[in-house]
């Protein structure tokens, strides 16, 4: 095991204080196509360094230290408010659960394909805060409520992508997170179902400050029905390629 | 047979689909077309649970995957398969007219096919990953029914709280699944229950896998059933539609029942866990009526009267009647979605017409007045009370089974019945009625009726679920206390209700037991009890202070 390798590791698979790195660098580029790129690769680089490090890493303090990170940006997540900086958090304490697998052995490939799956609602987060700031001049929960009934396919787009945030059934997150569980010890179980349920509550939170909520006089454009089309086809594949991923 | 069972949650998921689909070209005859898949549905579980009768070959189990995705065919699914697709199909039928005046019509409609496929899948999984995505789709799917209303605050803001517990709920049931997993290396139930039945003591980490795993379900039971503290959630639920307070009160709070039975090989070698069962039940049954007492909301009084069944429910389980639990909830969610119905409409009335119905029961039973007084004599009427209930419930249990009083838990539900019998009488016989003596012969032969009923039904019923006896005793004697611990248990239980009877009696006659020297204690009492003992307050304030540290820390860290 190489420890230098691994605390190189820890900027990819973000590490709290080395975390800053990668949310500061999200934050600084706008364009959406950069920052979904940022968010799929960026991690991938993290599992390549762990790799050659060597795993397992059962009984190593990065377990320890993913764990500490995950569920401390989980709590931070409860109070963000622009969409782009939420999603870039959200991926900082999903990436940080990786070093479970990576402590549980996890195969190469299992490792990669868990990383994506966990960057799949991130990313989706950056091109869903984009079309806000299209619309609205910005991205900031409790700006404009009520899209549910004044724009009704961008909310259900919203909702379907925050539900994928919260790792619910059937995203890929939450195979992701099942996955994860079913190979780990109790007691790192107990603080990633923390931070699930921390996710849960943050995922809520900004479905209330921008699906629910009172009707607004602003007269914004809905999402035209073929790129609403075109996402429910993205979320679909993304769901089925995970399905067959986890055996069904 | 077994591939009928994938239909049951499938149909409602093909109504959602089309619902979402149709719903521009249709408009709301939307809800024609769900109400017909309902139908359909509700065909094919009863037309399972025939077949399943009558060819008598046992459970089967099938899967579609390598891993997970599977359905098991038991009498718990059969049976819970039948009773979910036909509560939902009452509340679909009912919807057709109450919704059609709200907004999202057909979000409704698609809402209530998803709710129903969850529900349908998690009775009938057959794998511990189809169980965790159904236990998980019922919250996800509860918090969009609540919040149907997507304008109300106060609508989503109790959604949220229903939706926070069952996530609450949610988690522990991963951490058993994980904990089984571990240890017994199996995800599909068949022969997940075969080996742990086989080596019930089998270690994870130095831990007991059962009874661990035992414990963490009970704590997914106890959010899912609104079992004290985790309960506060329930009685807000009422700023969400009417359809879906009756579904949730009638169907979706059961979840903890069925759960707890449908992992009874677990709990019949986990006897500490039944123990907590017990407790926990009894306190949320006694803290739910009490919570009732208070309420002056028709629906958030029959919230806590849900609360109280749950707590009835748990406690059967605890005492090793899980037959009996299922039973309980199935009965309590036939009468209780018809309340709620009914509720709904009264609510309509009373908006409408501002007069107060006044008739005699409303009269006894809102005003605390009696008609007229009885001609029956007062002890004469306490003896009756106190015995035949007794009688009537010891002979309708030794009828069917003389086996049953050997078990303890057998007999602290005849004691609960036999004290909910009691005040049922005692209660009633003061009614207004032209023929007393009439009125009571009519009352008592009621309820012989019920219990002889209930008696037959339940025993039937056991047997059905269960039909191993060795594992029911099994069941019962997990349940079982020493002999020292019961009976202290049952004398004390005994005085408790002595007391209650002689301050109840003295209270309708306007006297009290301890005069005023207890006023100030049983004001504040009185406080805490409206105030639904602060622990809302309590959680809130705990929320406001991890939400509060949360902003703190990302502000003093540049949100990086």
């Amino acid at each position: 095991m190489n420890t230098l390798l691994l605390l190189l590791a820890g900027f990819f698979l973000p590490l709290f204080p080395l975390s800053m790195a990668f949310n500061w660098l999200l934050g600084r580029f706008s364009h959406p196509v950069i920052r979904v790129a940022l968010i799929l690769v960026w991690p991938q680089i993290g599992v390549l360094l762990v790799l050659a490090a060597g795993v397992p890493l059962s009984g190593s303090v990065f377990l320890w230290w993913g764990l500490i990170t995950a569920v401390f940006y989980a709590w931070r997540l409860l109070t963000v408010r622009e969409l782009g900086q939420w999603a870039a958090m959200l991926a900082t304490s999903a990436f940080a659960l990786t070093w479970v697998m990576a402590a549980n052995g996890a195969w190469v490939v299992d490792l990669h394909a868990s990383v994506i799956g966990f960057a799949v609602a991130p990313a989706l987060l950056v091109v869903v805060a984009m079309l806000l700031e299209r619309r609205l001049g910005a991205a900031y929960s409790g700006l404009v409520t009520g899209m549910a009934r004044d724009i009704p396919r961008l909310a259900g787009l919203i909702t379907v992508v925050l539900l994928a945030a919260m790792a619910l059934p059937i995203s890929p997150g939450f195979f992701v997170m099942l996955t994860m569980l079913f190979g780990s010890d109790p007691a790192p179980v107990i603080v990633a179902l923390l931070t699930w349920l921390l996710w849960s509550w943050a995922g809520t939170r900004l479905l209330r400050d921008t699906v629910f909520g009172p009707r607004n006089d602003k007269n914004i454009a809905d999402l035209p029905v073929a790129q609403a089309w075109a996402f429910a086809g993205v979320i679909v594949a993304a769901v089925v390629l995970n399905l067959i991923w986890t055996g069904v | 047979m077994v591939k009928l069972q994938w239909l049951i949650p499938l149909l409602p998921v093909i109504s959602a689909l089309l619902v979402h689909l149709l719903a521009g070209r249709i408009g709301k005859r939307v809800a024609q077309l769900s109400v017909g898949m309902g139908v359909v549905t509700f065909l094919v579980a009863l037309w399972q649970i025939v077949v399943y009768i009558a060819s008598d070959q046992g459970p089967s189990w099938l899967g579609i995957g390598a891993s997970w995705g599977s359905v098991y065919l038991d009498p718990l699914s059969a049976i819970m398969a039948l009773v979910v697709a036909g509560f939902s199909l009452i509340v679909h039928i009912y919807s057709v007219r109450y919704m059609a005046e709200e907004p999202g019509y057909a979000r409704f409609f698609m809402l209530l096919d998803l709710m129903t496929a969850s529900i349908l899948l998690f009775v009938t999984a057959g794998d511990l990953i189809t169980l965790l995505i159904a236990w998980h789709l019922v919250s996800v799917m509860m918090y969009f029914l609540l919040g149907q209303n997507t304008e109300s605050r106060p609508g989503e803001r109790y959604a949220f709280w229903t939706f926070l517990t069952y996530r609450i709920g949610d988690l522990p049931l991963v951490l058993a699944a994980v904990l089984l997993f571990q240890a017994y290396g199996a995800l599909d139930f068949p022969t997940l229950f075969d080996r742990l039945m086989a080596d019930p003591h089998t270690e994870v980490l130095g831990m007991p896998a059962a009874i661990t795993a035992a414990g963490l379900i009970a704590v997914s039971a106890f959010a899912k059933s609104a079992q004290f503290p985790l309960h506060t959630w329930l009685p807000y639920t009422m700023d969400g539609p009417t359809p879906v307070s009756a579904l949730m009160h009638a169907g979706i709070v059961n979840a903890g029942g069925i759960i707890i039975n449908r992992f009874a090989p677990a709990f019949v070698n986990a006897d500490g866990v039944l123990h907590l069962l017990f407790v926990v039940g009894l306190l949320t049954a006694v803290i739910g009526s009490v919570l009732m007492l208070t309420q002056n909301d028709i629906k958030k009084s029959l919230g806590y009267s849900t609360m109280g069944q749950m707590g009835f429910m748990i406690m059967e389980c605890g005492v090793g009647a899980f037959s009996l639990a299922v039973f309980h909830l199935i009965a309590h969610g036939m009468f209780k979605a018809t309340m709620f119905l009914s509720s709904g409409d009264l609510i309509g009335d009373a908006r409408r017409h501002d007069d107060v119905p006044q008739n005699p029961l409303y009269t006894f039973l809102v005003d605390r007045k009696t008609g007229k007084p009885t001609r029956l004599p007062w002890l004469a009427i306490g003896l009756v009370t106190l015995i035949v209930p007794l009688v009537i419930l010891l002979l309708a249990h030794w009828a069917v089974s003389p086996d049953f009083f050997q078990k303890q838990g057998a007999i602290v539900l005849l004691f609960f019945g036999w004290i909910t019998g009691v005040q049922v009488l005692f209660a009633t016989h003061r009614l207004d009625a032209t023929n007393p003596v009439r009125m009571m012969l009519m009352i008592l032969l009621s309820f012989a009726l019920i219990v002889i009923g209930y008696s037959i039904i339940g025993h039937t019923f056991e047997t059905f679920l269960y039909p191993d006896a060795a594992f029911r005793e099994a069941l019962y004697h997990a349940a079982g206390l020493d002999a020292v611990t019961f009976d202290g248990l049952v004398i004390l239980l005994g005085l408790i209700v002595l007391v209650g009877w002689i301050g109840s009696y003295l209270a309708s006659r306007e006297e009290s037991l301890f005069g005023n020297r207890f006023t100030e204690l049983r004001l504040t009492l009185y406080s805490l009890i409206s105030r639904e003992l602060y622990i809302a307050d309590l959680y809130e304030r705990l929320s406001q202070a991890l939400l509060e540290g949360s902003k703190r820390i990302n502000v003093w860290m540049r949100w990086r």
